[in-house]
């Protein structure tokens, strides 16, 4: 019997599949299953927890006229285009200059900047709302070295929230996306610079006619991971705005508002609506990755 | 005479040039200099405000060096919150989520790299584009489930449901893929099972892939919030994160005691990230995830 069971155990077809089988239960049942329960629940109506019944296309009539949801969705979009134009240009110019052999230390720099990205979300939002407080370090810094007076007051006006959280997400993710700029300019041949340089070229010609078009398959991938990481935006306004949506709901995103209609209003059937929209917007920009990366083809 | 001029004019220009390279090299320097200052500031700022006196942390707010230091936060920390509590549970849940995590990543990664098997890029396929899945639009049916499984306030509840990770396995498949297969069909000549050649062959080949992943959990355990903050909410039972998320609605207006907790819970990883530096930074730039 024992000799059975290890013989079964190690047949050449049913070896890969016990080395599969613990991933593909917890993928099935925490995955797989949880986005189909999602999707159903998405058509029903709920009363309480056990109580439910099946209402069609409501929860969606009802969350594309919810005046919170399409200010969640502009925010959500505001949010992550800000990102996108701060993200960027700022850690691609800083990886290149780092890695231009101009720089004393450059390995130093490259963690010191790296550093606020081992910070938990919450601790980096913690920190900022002391740092953006009406009469915390950011204002006094503004208003004793540039006199700018009255301070803004970063966390209480709406206009200022985004403005914010683009601020932490720039302290946050510089660092990450240096690292990623990094590891694709390090591939770039150095050869073809040494070429360059004897064809007189000046250090911007060369940023224009190597680096950046060589660097694009890098710039692409980082675009794409901005989006799909900014849609989802949760903890930074979570803690800044203690579980709210900031000042006229200024820093309320989606992530946010999904969050709240189920665990805050127990609305689980809108909620799951607006997980669907949501992994809906995602899908389209992960599908614009596949389509310039190939599925597996991530550092290439 | 004349090639002796020609190296004198050489020498002349290199020193020259390593005159002049050291100026923009410097400015540009001071401009890194000054951007570190700049990123590192906040975390200083944390450090800082944890330690001034309850009252002082707006008052103080322009002593970039404060006169005055208290401990008291830190103390009110332990004796008002059960802080001791988020430092266990932190552990003890970073720790399992980290090996349970490791232990399918590295599983399925191998079945994934090393066997031929019907349907094995359709299924690699799917659990790649599974990453692209929000978590929001999964916390609401996650949620029931764990209701009705009865794992709310328990340490597997908040562990197993994110534990299939998509990139770990993918980082896992890549690394394995360059074991040489010859070594692996030795080993099967010589006698062995498949699964001694898994445990005592692959996984010690595997050793830096392994360390590199276990890192990555750890950091993505003790960092997040979400999860854990629908699966704890007794006070007891929360891991850091979300029990610094409590104090911060608790004690709105005691800043140093929310900034001691920050403290207390980033100090210790920057530690440990001085040690680990160079397998963190290309483990991450590797699996192309700023884990979350």
């Amino acid at each position: 019997m024992i000799r059975s069971v290890s013989s079964i155990l190690n047949h050449k077809k049913v070896v890969p599949f016990v080395f599969l089988l613990p991933f593909l239960i917890i993928f099935l049942v925490f995955k797989v299953y949880p986005v189909i329960l999602a999707v159903l629940m998405s058509f029903q109506n709920f009363q309480g927890l056990q109580n439910q019944q099946w209402v069609g296309l409501t929860n969606y009539q009802n969350v594309f006229r919810l005046v919170r949801f399409s200010q969640a969705l502009t925010n959500t979009t505001v949010y992550t285009v800000g990102t996108l134009l701060v993200l960027i240009p700022l850690p691609l110019i800083l990886a290149v200059l780092l890695n231009s052999r101009r720089v004393f230390q450059s390995t130093l720099f490259r963690t010191l900047l790296f550093l606020p990205a081992l910070t938990s979300l919450v601790v980096a939002g913690t920190v900022f709302r002391l740092i953006l407080a009406e009469n915390g370090f950011l204002n006094l810094f503004l208003s004793s070295t540039f006199g700018i007076q009255p301070p803004p007051r970063w966390l209480e006006v709406a206009d200022l929230a985004l403005p914010s959280l683009i601020l932490v997400a720039t302290w946050r993710w510089t660092g990450i996306n240096i690292l990623y700029f990094n590891s694709g300019l390090v591939n770039i041949p150095r050869e073809l610079y040494e070429a360059a340089i004897i064809d007189g070229a000046s250090p911007f010609q060369m940023f224009w006619r190597i680096t950046l078009p060589l660097l694009r398959p890098t710039t692409l991938f980082v675009v794409v991971l901005s989006i799909i990481g900014g849609y989802q935006v949760f903890v930074e306004p979570f803690i800044l705005y203690r579980g709210g949506g900031g000042p006229g709901d200024g820093g309320l995103t989606m992530a946010l508002l999904i969050y709240r209609t189920a665990f805050t209003s127990s609305n689980f059937g809108t909620a799951a609506a607006m997980g669907v929209i949501l992994a809906a917007i995602i899908f389209v920009f992960s599908l614009i990755q596949f389509r310039f990366f190939g599925v597996f083809s991530k550092e290439d | 005479m004349a090639e002796r001029t020609l190296d004198a004019i050489q020498v002349r220009a290199e020193r020259r040039q390593r005159r002049r390279i050291p100026f923009d090299k410097i400015l540009l320097t001071l401009f890194f200099v000054i951007m570190a200052i700049g990123f590192v500031f906040p975390l200083y700022w944390m450090v800082i405000s944890s330690l001034r006196p309850g009252g002082r942390i707006f008052v103080d707010a322009f002593e970039l060096f404060p006169s005055q230091l208290s401990l008291d936060s830190y103390h009110s920390l332990f004796t008002e919150e059960p802080f001791g509590r988020w430092i266990i549970n932190s552990i003890l849940q970073t720790g399992g989520f980290a090996l349970t995590a490791l232990f399918l990543s590295t599983t399925a990664g191998y079945a994934l790299a090393k066997f031929k098997f019907r349907g094995r890029n359709l299924l690699f396929t799917l659990i790649i584009v599974s990453q692209m899945i929000p978590f929001h639009l999964l916390i609401v049916s996650l949620f029931l489930m764990i209701i009705q499984l009865g794992l709310v306030e328990n340490y597997f509840g908040a562990i197993i449901p994110i534990a299939a990770s998509p990139i770990g396995l993918f980082f896992v498949r890549q690394y394995m893929l360059s074991i040489d297969d010859e070594m692996l069909n030795a080993a099967r000549v010589d006698g062995a099972n498949e699964y001694q050649i898994f445990f005592s062959i692959v996984l010690p080949n595997a050793r830096p892939a392994i360390a590199t992943l276990f890192i990555l959990f750890s950091l993505e355990y003790w960092n997040n919030l979400l999860w854990p903050l629908i699966v704890f909410r007794q006070a007891d039972n929360m891991p850091l994160a979300v029990g610094i998320n409590r104090l911060i609605n608790q004690y709105q207006q005691s800043y140093d005691l929310v900034m001691a907790g920050s403290t207390l819970a980033t100090l210790p990883i920057i530690i440990l990230f001085l040690f680990l530096r160079r397998q963190v930074m290309e483990g991450i730039a590797a699996t192309g995830t700023g884990m979350k």
